[in-house]
C-alpha cells in the first residue's frame, strides 16, 4: 500500500475557482470538509490523498518545507520560494490558467531607458547624483535578484513591498518595480512601462511535487488525466 | 596579528553593528543577500558588519579631524555573511578576519608593496608554507582605456562593465562597429534627435513629448537628465567607432597572465606607441615590482593576470589574493586585498582618501595550515 499524500489547494481567489473547476472536469471534484469555510478536504476518487487549503505563496512554501507533496500554485511563487536549479521541487504540470507575467517596470517619463543596460547605466548615474542607491519595489525580491545578476545589473536595492507595489514610483518610495501584470493595464494607469527585455517570467499556475513524491502513483494519474483533457481557458 | 602591530599599526576594534545603508548603498544588492540585515526596535535598518574594512572606514572618519592625515589601522575580529549554499568550515557564516587598513599614504607603490609583503609574512608565520599569489591592477585597465581615442562615456561604460565579462565584450564589439546595434522600444526618439543633429533642442523635445503623453516626472529624474542620456545615445550612431587596433590592445591586456616580471616585459610591447597615462601607469608598474622584489617577495612565483579584481568591485588600482588548495584541490581565497582610493570619499569623507589594506580569512588559513601538517 502506499502512503497518504497531502495535496494542497489555493485557498481563495480566481486561482481557487480555476483549480476546482480544473480538478472537476477530469471527473475529481474536491469535497471541502465541514462547511464552506472548511481549510481540509478530499477527493473522492482518490482516498489516498488528503486536500488541505492554503494560501498561494503558503503553498509554495510548504512545498519547500516538505510539509505537503503536492501543490496547486503560481509558478511565479514557487520560483520566488525555490532556488533556481533546486531539485527539490519539479513542476509535473503547467495547468493553462492563472497566467501572469513577472516583468521589470520603469516611470514612462524614462523616455530614455528601453532596456535592462539602461536600468544598469542610469542606476551608476543615480547613485553618483544622490548618493544612495536606485530602489526597485518588488514582493520578488529572489525573482528580481536573479534577473538583474543575470542581466549584470548590480547598482540597486530592493525595497520589499507588501501590497500595491506599482505605486511605489508615484510615491516616491522607490524608483521602478517588479510585479505581475495579467493585461498591463495597472502599470497604464500608474504610467510605468515594461522594459523590452524586462519580461521576468511568463508564469501561469502548476501543479508541483516535493522530487521524492514523483514517483508515487497519484502523481501519475494526476497528470495524465488533466493533460488527456487538455485544459484551455 | 603581531606581525601587524610590529609594524606601526595601531590595534582597533570596530563596531560589529553597522547602518545597513552604508554597506548596501555602496555595495547595491549583491552584497545583501549575503548580509545579515535586520530593523532594529527603533526601526533602523542594522548590520553584522560583513568585513572590516568599512567599519575601519568609518572608525577612521569619526577618529581624525582631517581623514587625509595618514593613519594605519590593524584589527581581528568577527564577520558575518550568509552562506546561500549552506555554512561549511571553510564557508561559515560567521568567521574571524584579521587585516590592516593604512590611509593617506603618500607613496603609492610603497604601501601596495608594504602591505603585500606584511600579508604574506603574516599567512607564512601562521604555518601556511603552499600557497599562491595572484595579482592584478584595476589602475592599468583604467589607464590603458585612458590611453585610447574614444569619447569619454565610452570609457566610463567600459570600465563599468569591467566586473561583468559578458556585458563588456557586448559593450566592445559595439563600440568597435563589430556587432550592431539592435532597435529598442526607444529607438524612434533617438532618430528623431539624431537626424535634428547639433541643432535639436533635446530638453525642449523631452518636456513636449512628457506633455503630450501627460507624464509627470518621477523616479529621481529630471529632463535634463534624460534629454542628456538621449543626446548620448544620439551621437554614438555617427561617432567612429572604436579602432580595430584599440579593441585588439584591450583584448591582449586582458589576456594577459605571467609573472610580473614577464607581464612587465609584455606591458612595455603594449605601451610605447600609447598616451601617457598608459606610460605613468607601466612605469608604476615596473617601480612596484622593485619594491616587492626589495621587501622579500619572490615575484617569480606570483602569477599577474589583466582580468584579476573582477570579483572585487570596490578596488581601484593594485589587488591581490593569496590562495591554497581546499581538500578538493579547489583554489580557496586565504587573503586579500589592494587598493581602494574612492571608498572613503563615498561613505562621507570630504576628500578622496588614498588607501590599501588587506584582510586574512583567518578560519581558512587555519584550516589550510592543518591540512599541509596531515
Amino acid at each position: 500500500m502506499t502512503a497518504k499524500l497531502t495535496l494542497a489547494m489555493p485557498s481563495k481567489g480566481r486561482l481557487l475557482e480555476a483549480a476546482e473547476a480544473c480538478f472537476a472536469q477530469v471527473g475529481l471534484a474536491v469535497i471541502r470538509d465541514g462547511f464552506e469555510r472548511g481549510y481540509q478536504g478530499r477527493i473522492a476518487a482518490l482516498p489516498d490523498v488528503e486536500v488541505t487549503f492554503l494560501s498561494a505563496i503558503e503553498i509554495a512554501q510548504a512545498l519547500k518545507d516538505g510539509s505537503v507533496a503536492l501543490g496547486v500554485t503560481g509558478e511565479d511563487l514557487l520560483r520566488e520560494a525555490v532556488p533556481d536549479g533546486s531539485a527539490a521541487i519539479e513542476v509535473v504540470l503547467r495547468l493553462g490558467f492563472g497566467h501572469a507575467d513577472v516583468v521589470v517596470a520603469v516611470p514612462q517619463c524614462w523616455l530614455d531607458v528601453a532596456t535592462m543596460a539602461d536600468l544598469d547605466e542610469i542606476a551608476v548615474a543615480f547613485h553618483a547624483r544622490h548618493g544612495r542607491r536606485l530602489k526597485i519595489a518588488t514582493k520578488y525580491p529572489a525573482l528580481t535578484r536573479r534577473w538583474f545578476a543575470e542581466k549584470g545589473v548590480t547598482g540597486y536595492r530592493i525595497v520589499e513591498s507588501a501590497g500595491a507595489t506599482e505605486g511605489a514610483p508615484a510615491a516616491g518610495t522607490a524608483e521602478a518595480i517588479v510585479d505581475i501584470t495579467t493585461t498591463g493595464s495597472t502599470l497604464r494607469a500608474n504610467r510605468l512601462k515594461v522594459l523590452d527585455d524586462g519580461v521576468i517570467l511568463r508564469s501561469e499556475a502548476v501543479l508541483a511535487a516535493g522530487s521524492e513524491h514523483l514517483g508515487h502513483p497519484v502523481v501519475a494519474m494526476l497528470k495524465e488525466r488533466i493533460e488527456a483533457v487538455g485544459i484551455r481557458q | 596579528m603581531a606581525a601587524f602591530a610590529g609594524q606601526g599599526f595601531e590595534t582597533i576594534v570596530p563596531d560589529i553593528l553597522q547602518p545597513a545603508d552604508i554597506f548596501l548603498d555602496r555595495s547595491g544588492e549583491n552584497i545583501r543577500s549575503r548580509t545579515y540585515v535586520f530593523t532594529d526596535p527603533s526601526g533602523a535598518e542594522l548590520c553584522l558588519r560583513p568585513d572590516l574594512t568599512v567599519p575601519t572606514c568609518r572608525f577612521h572618519l569619526s577618529h581624525q579631524a582631517d581623514p587625509r592625515r595618514e593613519a594605519r589601522y590593524c584589527y581581528c575580529g568577527p564577520a558575518f555573511r550568509f552562506q546561500p549554499g549552506g555554512a561549511d568550515r571553510l564557508h561559515p557564516s560567521e568567521f574571524d578576519q584579521a587585516g590592516v587598513e593604512w590611509f593617506g599614504a603618500s607613496d603609492a607603490e610603497l604601501a601596495e608593496a608594504e602591505v603585500l609583503a606584511m600579508t604574506v609574512a603574516a599567512v607564512e608565520a601562521a604555518g601556511l608554507r603552499r600557497y599562491t599569489v595572484r595579482l592584478g591592477d584595476l589602475g592599468l585597465f583604467e589607464a590603458l582605456l585612458q590611453s585610447l581615442a574614444m569619447p569619454e562615456r565610452w570609457r566610463r561604460r567600459l570600465s563599468h562593465q569591467f566586473w561583468r565579462p559578458k556585458q563588456f565584450h557586448a559593450l566592445l564589439d559595439q563600440l568597435a562597429g563589430v556587432a550592431t546595434r539592435s532597435r529598442t522600444s526607444i529607438s524612434g526618439l533617438i532618430d528623431t534627435l539624431a537626424q535634428a543633429g547639433g541643432a535639436a533642442d533635446a530638453v525642449g523635445l523631452v518636456e513636449q513629448q512628457l506633455a503630450a503623453e501627460g507624464l509627470a516626472l518621477v523616479g529621481g529624474r529630471n529632463s535634463r537628465e534624460i534629454a542628456a542620456r538621449l543626446v548620448e545615445k544620439a551621437l554614438d550612431r555617427s561617432e567612429r567607432p572604436l579602432a580595430q587596433a584599440d579593441a585588439q590592445r584591450i583584448e591582449t591586456y586582458l589576456g594577459l597572465s605571467g609573472s610580473p616580471t614577464d607581464t612587465a616585459k609584455a606591458l612595455d610591447r603594449l605601451a610605447p606607441d600609447l598616451g601617457s597615462p598608459m606610460v605613468e601607469a607601466v612605469r608604476r608598474f615596473h617601480r612596484r615590482n622593485a619594491l616587492m622584489g626589495a621587501a622579500g617577495l619572490p615575484l617569480d612565483e606570483a602569477t599577474f593576470a589583466g582580468v584579476f579584481g573582477r570579483q572585487l568591485e570596490y578596488y581601484t588600482g593594485f589587488v591581490f589574493q593569496i590562495e591554497a588548495a581546499d581538500p578538493n584541490g579547489r583554489a580557496l581565497a586565504i587573503a586579500g586585498g589592494g587598493r581602494y582610493d574612492r571608498l572613503l570619499s563615498d561613505i562621507g569623507s570630504p576628500y578622496p582618501v588614498p588607501a590599501v589594506g588587506c584582510a586574512i580569512h583567518t578560519e581558512r588559513l587555519a584550516a589550510a595550515c592543518r591540512a599541509m601538517t596531515r
